[in-house]
């Protein structure tokens, strides 16, 4: 293991990138065969500080709520590292859906809606994948964290709008001052660029 | 495989976790028909895990790792233990989700006749804002022509449907925005099953069914 002094949360912090996720898989790895808690302190340490600025994005959600989702998620992150497939997807992008879950729970539970449903139901199972095609699913991965940083900034700036504010293209169009259908042409173009497969339509 | 799908803008909105409830269990019953589209939506999510990784980090005090570290012990919630897998052969290729909502099969649900080939069964999703509701159009049968006062999104579970734009199958997903007036008439060959998620009523627009309108009030929640 390297480098755990400087993740503090504080100024040695730096974005992840493909070869650094493996500290992160190593770590849920360690805590789903042995519980290992100084591996999930380490987790802790680098994500807690992404997924509270994740809770007060947009400023959705008040300083108290944002520590009560840095709970819920870190919680079932230890719960369900056995989960995890290090082969399929990058760690951070396990921490995250698992926190836009939690996040998209916790405003429902705020809205005090009566679902049945919890987000996570939301996502279809994937079963029997073969080896292959999970072999390109990571890759595929890799290469849209990649390509993400050599996105034009206005359109950056509205995926973050979008993925991280939790807005919609009208609401996203509307704080912008922008048209909505230059909104919707930008995503698309940023969706483009990042080369994700798409149905024609 | 279905030949219709989400848009790209409505996929995103799904995988950001910002649709609502209601319409993201729609476009999630289409990704259990629809490969492609699972694929689009797992690309899409990579595109939040990047996002998020760039996030300008804020301290957590130590006294939240405390708290978490103290609560490590307590047992998982056994939820996580169901299998559904047994229902699964049962119902069919019913979407889980929309198992989950209707706890059993089609022929327990409560089905009231809007006309002689028009069924309708009401799902309650939690969603305040949403209609989430099955339709069971007889073989050969005819919806009224209608419009919509607002969005209306539908997924063809069972047989299909045509409309003036087209002819509709097993898994393919239509989203139609406000004032769309068309009148699906089911196919020949068999009954359809299909979900249907509006924001505001229907409103008929042929004269013999006008007289319905005050009664058909949105259903959300």
């Amino acid at each position: 293991m390297h480098i755990v002094e400087n993740q503090g949360g504080g100024s040695g912090w730096q974005a992840p990138t493909g070869r650094r996720t493996d500290e992160w898989s190593e770590c849920l790895t360690l805590i789903a065969a042995n519980e290992d808690r100084a591996a999930f302190t380490r987790l802790f340490r680098h994500f807690a500080p992404l997924i509270k600025a994740f809770a007060l994005s947009g400023s959705s959600l008040s300083a108290a709520h944002a520590d009560e989702l840095v709970q819920e998620v870190m919680l079932k992150v230890w719960q369900k590292a056995a989960a995890f497939n290090p082969e399929k997807a990058a760690a951070s992008t396990w921490v995250y859906t698992i926190a836009r879950n939690c996040r998209t729970d916790m405003f429902r539970r705020l809205q005090k809606f009566d679902t049945p449903l919890a987000a996570e139901d939301f996502t279809p199972e994937q079963e029997g994948e073969e080896p292959f095609a999970v072999l390109q699913s990571r890759r595929s991965g890799d290469r849209i964290r990649d390509l993400m940083d050599q996105l034009p900034s206005d359109q950056a700036q509205i995926l973050a709008k979008v993925y991280m504010e939790g807005k919609s293209h009208a609401e996203a169009a509307g704080e912008l001052d922008l048209p909505l259908g230059t909104v919707k042409s930008r995503v698309r173009l940023a969706i483009q660029k990042l080369q994700v497969h798409m149905e024609k339509q | 495989m279905a030949k219709f799908h989400p848009s790209i803008d409505l996929l995103t909105e799904y995988a950001a976790g910002n649709l609502p409830l209601a319409q993201s269990a729609c476009v999630a019953a289409h990704l259990n028909y629809c490969e492609s589209c699972q694929r689009t939506a797992v690309q899409l999510q990579e595109a939040g895990s990047a996002l998020f990784g760039a996030l300008d980090p804020v301290p957590v005090g130590d006294s939240v790792l405390d708290s978490v570290l103290a609560r490590l012990d307590e047992d998982a919630p056994l939820s996580y233990a169901q299998a559904p897998e047994a229902d699964q052969t049962e119902v069919g290729r019913t979407p889980a989700i929309l198992q989950r909502l209707m706890k059993g099969d089609f022929s327990e649900l409560v089905w009231r006749k809007v006309t002689e080939s028009l069924r309708i069964s009401y799902l309650k999703t939690g969603d305040p804002g949403y209609e989430f509701a099955l339709y069971h159009i007889k073989a050969g049968g005819k919806i009224p022509d209608h419009d919509h006062r607002g969005s209306e999104m539908t997924l063809v579970l069972q047989g299909g449907f045509s409309d003036a734009n087209g002819s509709y199958h097993e898994g393919d997903f239509i989203y139609r925005a406000a004032n769309d007036t068309h009148a699906p008439t089911a196919l020949q060959s068999e009954d359809c099953i299909c979900l249907a998620v509006l924001d505001a009523p229907l409103k008929f627009t042929n004269w013999k069914y006008r007289w319905m309108n005050p009664f058909l009030q949105l259903r959300a929640g």
